[in-house]
């Protein structure tokens, strides 16, 4: 059993996961399409906030993601209407050397809509430098039918992030939980406000603590990740492991596997490639 | 088309790929590292090894999602080292089999049996069709291949795909759906269309300034089958520097309203060789 057909469990509410957009800052709207597109599309708009910051000064591309899987999500489960919602099951995303500034624009559009699964396109511009590309991605994910129905949206929807953080706001690290524990392994507890609307890990956490085990192991920046969803976090803690993958350095940066385990349910719960420039 | 798939002369029995079914979850499968398949730099280029992940994957989601069927999702191939020589090893097991998703992983590693890269697969579960092969009698363990005693490459993977550069400063390449390269749905194979994609981000990337690149990672996916042809990319350098270009490509079948059949994001870097 995947992600997917354990969240089929239920949809508990729908405001679970809202701490997720809180914390990175996203405000979500439906807008209409290009001209014969049935499909929605979705913009967010978040700050590139300074707690959102690694070491080398850019937004991580752990909080990139989370907007990512946010933005490309809600697009996908608009798509799934009326039938169903979608839960994320695989990721892919590079990011590029942008000094950034913000606000970032995040624009998300489905690339193909069948019964079982959305595929959406999800780019990130920092409107602060010109509209520069921040991230090139896309986002799978499957659809779901809830038991208890899927959400009801007054459309367009439109979602704000809701009042800010009270300062000091935590560091992505700090937000996570996440902690060393050696050379090539980072452990988080799994916390209630890091649960998405399914009750399970939000994507956008898992993604970030698999940019913060890359970094950890290679002291590098996180630039090109590709994540599959194999199993929901649902016990915790949770548990990321970075290894190179053969000689791993390249000229863009060391390349490793991180594969993330739900310690509490001894079992992999996601497998990434991650590009570490360092 | 042809009638029988696949036909004697076929990418599948060309590269003379050799398999070992382990067991259900395990597939072990070998490609030669022949001068035809060289990149730039004269390795295995990336297209080539992404093929060789397609078949190996595919068999092994096929296996897995037994009785239903499977169409390709996506595939990721990050190489951090270089087939130059001997032939190249291919690791496959299921990472998972659930009800809606099937994914692979797959090592691959040099003739000295060193790591050389990593790739992924995923597929969606779909209910089985009548036209679908069925597996339930085919062996679960031992070697096989699909290669005749005179299966072999007779010119460039490229050429025989077809592979025409257009626009080297835009990255288009254009390329016929042939039998050669044809997967047992008529369309064009999921790894030959990996090698195209390739084309199209090695000829982009031989403009601007970056030096000299070859094509380290794929990350590729499906939506709809290119059927009809001839398709063409259509490529976006998003980033270049010395050393490293990333560029977008989509994947056209002008044959079929222009329907966008593939995207990729592949990634050039400097040469393997050394690495």
């Amino acid at each position: 059993m995947n992600s997917a057909e354990e969240a089929l469990r239920g949809f508990p509410n729908r405001e679970t996961g809202r701490d997720v957009s809180r914390y990175i800052g996203v405000e979500l709207h439906e807008v209409e399409g290009a001209p014969g597109e049935s499909s929605p599309r979705v913009v967010g708009h978040a700050p590139a906030s300074d707690y959102l910051r690694g070491p080398s000064g850019g937004v991580r591309a752990g909080a990139l993601l989370t907007m990512l899987d946010s933005v490309g999500g809600l697009c996908g489960g608009l798509a799934a209407l009326p039938e169903g919602w979608v839960v994320s099951t695989n990721v892919s995303a590079r990011s590029l050397p942008v000094n950034h500034v913000g606000p970032l624009r995040v624009d998300a559009w489905v690339l193909r809509q069948g019964r079982a699964s959305v595929v959406t396109a999800v780019t990130i511009r920092d409107e602060g430098q010109g509209n520069a590309l921040v991230v090139d991605g896309v986002l799978t994910s499957a659809v779901l039918v809830p038991e208890n129905g899927p959400p009801q949206w007054t459309r367009p929807l439109s979602l704000s992030p809701g009042p800010p953080l009270p300062a000091p706001v935590p560091t992505l690290t700090e937000w996570l939980g996440a902690r060393p524990l050696g050379a090539d392994e980072v452990e988080m507890p799994l916390a209630p406000s890091l649960r998405n609307p399914w009750g399970i890990l939000h994507g956008g956490a898992v993604a970030s603590l698999v940019d913060v085990a890359a970094e950890h192991a290679t002291g590098g920046v996180t630039t090109d990740v590709v994540l599959h969803f194999l199993a929901p976090n649902r016990v915790g803690p949770v548990r990321a492991s970075a290894v190179p993958i053969g000689a791993g350095r390249r000229a863009d940066g060391t390349v490793m596997r991180v594969e993330v385990r739900d310690v509490g349910a001894d079992r992999v719960t996601a497998l990434a490639i991650a590009t570490a420039q360092v | 088309m042809s009638t029988t798939y696949p036909p004697d002369r076929h990418l599948l029995r060309d590269l003379r790929l050799s398999f070992e079914h382990v067991d259900e979850h395990t597939s072990v499968a070998w490609m030669p590292v022949v001068p035809e398949l060289a990149a730039r730099d004269g390795s295995a280029r990336a297209g080539a090894l992404a093929t060789l992940v397609d078949v190996i994957g595919g068999g092994l989601a096929a296996r897995a999602a037994q009785p239903d069927w499977i169409a390709t999702a996506d595939l990721t191939l990050h190489l951090t080292g270089a087939a130059t020589s001997g032939r190249v090893e291919a690791r496959g097991r299921v990472a998972h089999a659930g009800r809606t998703t099937v994914v692979i992983e797959v090592g691959l590693s040099d003739d000295r049996g060193a790591p050389i890269g990593l790739a992924t697969m995923s597929f969606a579960r779909l209910p089985r069709r009548v036209d679908n092969p069925d597996l339930s009698d085919s062996p679960t363990t031992g070697m096989s291949s699909m290669a005749l005693p005179s299966s072999g490459l007779q010119a460039s993977l490229l050429d025989e795909i077809g592979v025409e550069v257009v626009d080297r400063a835009n990255g288009t390449v254009e390329s016929p759906v042939r039998d050669w390269s044809r997967n047992s749905l008529g369309s064009m194979q999921g790894g030959a269309v990996a090698v195209v994609i390739d084309a199209a981000a090695e000829a982009a990337s031989a403009v601007g300034h970056a030096g000299e690149v070859v094509v380290s990672d794929l990350q590729l996916t499906y939506l709809a089958l290119a059927r009809v042809g001839p398709i063409r990319t259509r490529a976006e350098v998003l980033d270049a520097r010395p050393g490293v270009v990333v560029t977008h490509v989509e994947l056209i079948d002008t044959g079929s309203d222009d329907r966008v059949t593939t995207i990729g994001r592949v990634v050039a870097t400097t040469s393997l060789r050394t690495a």
